[in-house]
């Protein structure tokens, strides 16, 4: 494993770049691959390409594999049609299937089927309100959209000098659990949800595939590039330098404690920005408790775009004449002041 | 001498405040025209949004050849996952491989040639990953058979040590080549001079009339055989092509890829879809 | 006054006093806090550009290096606040008061006095910059005869002036956003931002370019001009920028015989510094 403290995750971005052959250390033993199905997908060449010209590869890299939150999964779980090896060509997995996990709380079969009612709810369902499919339905994201396989990102209380797994905490969780491979996979789980499972610059990254594109920016007349002008901001330039406590698109656009998948559009009065809620955003408790409901003007998508904020488009540009028009005829005057000094006496009038 | 330093200073810096010139044009009056571009752009792109779908349709190859060099870097506080995003996939890569550099059959086979046998083509995919083509493909004359195989590097083509016994199966950064005997000494198969040759064939391709582009594209694949190995020439405990030991495989991995699990799988598939691939036709005879 | 004599004379040749210890060390503060704040605010003005992240980390990244500026800011802001004062005392002490006992004070007094301070803008400086127009398109070979400050000087110390002023005053704005939205509406942050860092890279490419170019790269104080650690500048460079100024000085002194020529053209210097060597 690679212990990244804090300090120096930057430069280690940069260091840490091409080939990292996988380097967990805590590889448990459990194997959710009862069919054996890694025998031929550990191989990282079993790909194709498809009738449509698309890139399928059908590897699974294990040791990942196992620190993602669908570990405890079977192959057959989400890849319900394979039933005997070899297999014929497989279908598309049905995110919304019940898998063979029990859902403690609940103890019923689980399944991703809430999600897809919240987010045919929310504003990036394909279907509107009267039941009509909406323009553009193939822009509306599905499951694989946003998300591949979650991974882990397990936090470590013990130190503050190392992200990661605590060997200290799993210590004391050896006192009352026997299974190794519970007290990992439960460390895992309970940390992981403690904070963002991802973080804000991939959180960014993701919405920025569709809300950057400006196909789909013009398409549906959305007034920004939302990430982009997320990003001009503090909040999005702290996240592009790595900062987990700045707040990520979700944050602001999701109520709080309510399911990501739950967003809704600006006109909706439940929805987090509409006019009567915004306020509250930024006032959150764990964001800026002290300040008034008005820091919540703030416009964070403003960009430099005359029709969709002119104050600030006049504002800067204010500032860039003053800019050019100081420094230009400065940067001139010692262009010439430097020539000039290359021919002391060259003057075309007379001496004084 | 003091004088000639001044004016060799003067001069740079003089070039120094042309560049700083041409960076404050760029962030101040030039950002302004720029700003004042993209807007029109952006309302030629809501002018045409209805035709976008269209548009969509067409740019197959610029979809698969430049938007699949997207890289993702996943942040999971204890390590920095990177990787190539290929676009709706849902398991991770984890590492990365560069391209075959040394291979001159995937310059216009592709890496992944092999796309007959719908059943069968990603297994035969995976073995090219790390298998030359021309360890299946090429059938030696007795008299050239050396028994021989290598790792070569993908990036540099340099011949290297076996990668097997340090790395996971199959994510090697080489891959295998036979080699032949020519005048009594061992040769690679995919020799200096066949690359030479292909090469030139394919700068010289839109020159060629069909006939000349037929007798070159004969001469390339001369020492390709109308029939490749197939899998249980290697896949057995007898007499397998491979000389497994020999190119680095530990006795375990021996066992685990003769193993009744895998021959019985393969057993299966040639009953299934071999036949079909066996026919006139087929990704073999394109090859 | 002893023991900064205006004149000061160090192996033949003439030295001349310019700054105080207090404005020095002021100046010392002010060009450590604002190579500071730009080093830590330019990978954020600039966070798409590849050096950006290594000049962050640099100052500890997004953790540390937001609360350095902070720090920084606050000392520049202290300095400013700091340097109004002082101004202030010293206009009153050196122009009003003299001026009360001798004359009374009228509104149309004081004012006049502000306005003939000797960093404040005046017909004298558009005349220099017309010369200099003259000198730079070869119409003469004569540089303008500077006055104590030149308008260069007058730049140099108005845009900073100005720039503290905006930059200090959004840069609070944007720390204190709890506080500022109280009273004012949240769009402020907005302008705020782009007034903070629009003027922050003007006043950055002004230092680093205008002024570092007429105090250290220009041809005639390169490597660096000394006047801003000793207090004193050397006659070459007061009789080439300040030619006026000096003339008067040295009147003063009692020293017109030693008097330079004015000039414009290297060849002259090269033979006046062997003239005052000898």
């Amino acid at each position: 494993m690679k212990a990244l403290p804090r300090a120096s995750r930057l430069i280690a971005l940069f260091c840490f770049s091409v080939f990292l052959l996988i380097s967990f250390t805590f590889t448990p033993s459990y194997a959710a691959d009862v069919g054996n199905c890694l025998l031929c997908h550990k191989y990282p060449g079993i790909s194709r390409v498809d009738e449509e010209g698309k890139l399928r590869l059908f590897y699974v890299n294990e040791s990942i594999f196992s620190n993602s939150v669908h570990a405890k999964v079977k192959c057959e779980g989400c890849h319900t049609d394979i039933k005997k090896i070899p297999h014929d060509v497989a279908k598309k997995v049905d995110c919304l299937v019940e898998c063979h996990i029990i859902e403690p709380s609940s103890e019923k079969k689980f399944s991703h089927k809430d999600v897809k009612e919240f987010l045919g709810k929310s504003v990036h369902g394909p279907i509107d309100k009267e039941g009509k499919e909406k323009k553009y339905i193939e822009d509306y994201p599905t499951c694989k959209d946003c998300h591949d396989n979650p991974l882990y990102r397990p936090l470590s209380f013990f130190k503050k000098v190392r992200p990661g797994i605590s060997e200290a905490s799993l210590g004391r969780c050896r006192v009352c659990h026997k299974k190794e491979e519970f007290i990992y996979r439960f460390y895992n789980h309970v940390t992981t949800r403690l904070h963002k499972s991802r973080n804000p610059l991939n959180i960014a990254e993701v919405c920025a595939r569709c809300h950057d594109n400006p196909e789909i920016v013009a398409r549906h007349e959305m007034s920004t590039k939302a990430v982009f002008s997320y990003g001009e901001t503090f909040h999005g330039k702290a996240a592009r330098f790595l900062d987990e406590r700045v707040p990520d698109c979700l944050d602001c656009h999701i109520s709080k404690g309510e399911s990501v998948h739950q967003m809704l559009p600006k006109e909706d009065p439940a929805s987090s920005i509409h006019a009567d809620n915004k306020g509250k955003i930024c006032t959150n408790i764990d964001c800026h408790p002290s300040a008034s409901p008005k820091l919540a003007k703030y416009s964070v998508h403003a960009e430099f775009n005359l029709k969709q904020s002119p104050a600030q488009y006049f504002f800067t540009v204010f500032f860039i004449i003053l800019t050019g028009g100081t420094l230009l005829p400065l940067m001139f005057i010692i262009l010439l002041d430097i020539i000039r000094r290359f021919f002391p006496n060259a003057t075309i009038g007379r001496r004084k | 001498m003091k004088q000639f330093f001044f004016k060799i200073y003067m001069i740079a810096f003089m070039a120094l405040t042309v560049f700083f010139i041409a960076i404050i044009w760029k962030v101040t009056f030039a950002h302004i025209i720029e700003e004042h571009h993209e807007r029109t752009e952006s309302q030629e792109i809501a002018k045409y949004k209805e035709e976008q779908v269209e548009k969509s349709k067409k740019t197959t190859f610029e979809k698969i050849i430049l938007e699949s060099d997207e890289r993702v870097k996943h942040y999971l506080g204890y390590r920095i996952l990177e990787e190539a995003r290929i676009e709706g996939h849902f398991h991770h890569i984890g590492f990365d491989i560069g391209p075959d550099n040394r291979s001159y059959c995937v310059k216009c086979h592709g890496d992944m040639p092999h796309d007959a046998v719908k059943e069968l083509r990603a297994f035969l995919n995976m073995h090219a990953f790390f298998v030359g083509c021309q360890t299946c493909h090429v059938k030696l004359e007795k008299t050239e058979t050396t028994g021989v195989y290598k790792w070569y590097d993908r990036k540099t083509g340099d011949i290297v040590e076996s990668p097997v016994k340090d790395n996971t199966p199959g994510t090697y950064n080489s891959k295998l080549i036979p080699f032949e005997k020519v005048d009594g000494k061992l040769v690679r198969v995919d020799s200096d001079e066949r690359i030479e040759f292909a090469e030139e064939y394919r700068a010289h391709e839109k020159s060629l009339t069909e006939a000349q582009k037929s007798r070159a594209k004969k001469l390339i694949h001369k020492v390709v055989s109308k029939k490749p190995y197939l899998c249980e020439d290697c896949h057995q405990k007898e007499k397998p092509i491979l000389p497994f030991e020999a190119i680095g495989y530990s006795k375990e991995r021996i066992d685990s890829i003769t193993s009744t699990e895998v021959v019985g799988m393969i057993k299966n598939y040639t009953q299934f879809y071999m036949p079909s691939m066996l026919q006139p036709g087929s990704s073999n005879d394109k090859k | 006054m002893e023991k900064y004599p205006l004149i000061k004379i160090k192996d033949g040749e003439k030295f001349f006093y310019r700054f105080t210890h207090n404005q020095r060390i002021q100046h010392i503060i002010l060009a450590v806090s604002v190579v500071v704040l730009v080093l830590t605010g330019m990978p954020l003005k600039f966070h798409d550009a590849a050096w950006a992240p290594y000049l962050y980390a640099l100052f500890g990244g997004i953790h540390y290096a937001p609360v350095i500026h902070k720090v920084f800011g606050a000392i520049l802001v202290a300095l400013f606040a700091y340097h109004v004062v002082y101004l202030t005392y010293v206009i009153h002490k050196f122009s009003i008061l003299p001026l009360k006992k001798k004359e009374g004070l009228t509104t149309m007094k004081v004012l006049k006095a502000i306005a003939t301070q000797p960093l404040v803008p005046n017909l004298k400086d558009a005349k220099d910059i017309g010369q200099l127009m003259k000198y730079l398109f070869y119409v003469t070979n004569v540089r303008p005869r500077g006055d104590n400050f030149t308008w260069k000087e007058k730049f140099d110390y108005w845009a900073p002036f100005w720039g503290m002023l905006i930059i200090g005053g959004t840069g609070l704005i944007m720390w204190n956003k709890e506080l500022a939205t109280m009273i004012m509406p949240g769009e402020l942050l907005n302008f705020s931002i782009i007034a903070h860092s629009d003027e922050a890279l003007l006043a950055a490419l002004f230092l680093f370019i205008w002024h570092w170019y007429n105090v250290h790269f220009s041809i005639s104080v390169f490597p660096m001009g000394t006047v801003f650690i000793t207090g004193y500048m050397s006659e070459e460079l007061m009789s080439e920028e300040h030619y006026d100024h000096y003339v008067k000085i040295m009147t003063e002194a009692g020293l017109e015989h030693e008097i330079l020529p004015p000039h414009g053209g290297q060849e002259d210097e090269s033979t006046e510094e062997g003239g005052a060597s000898s």
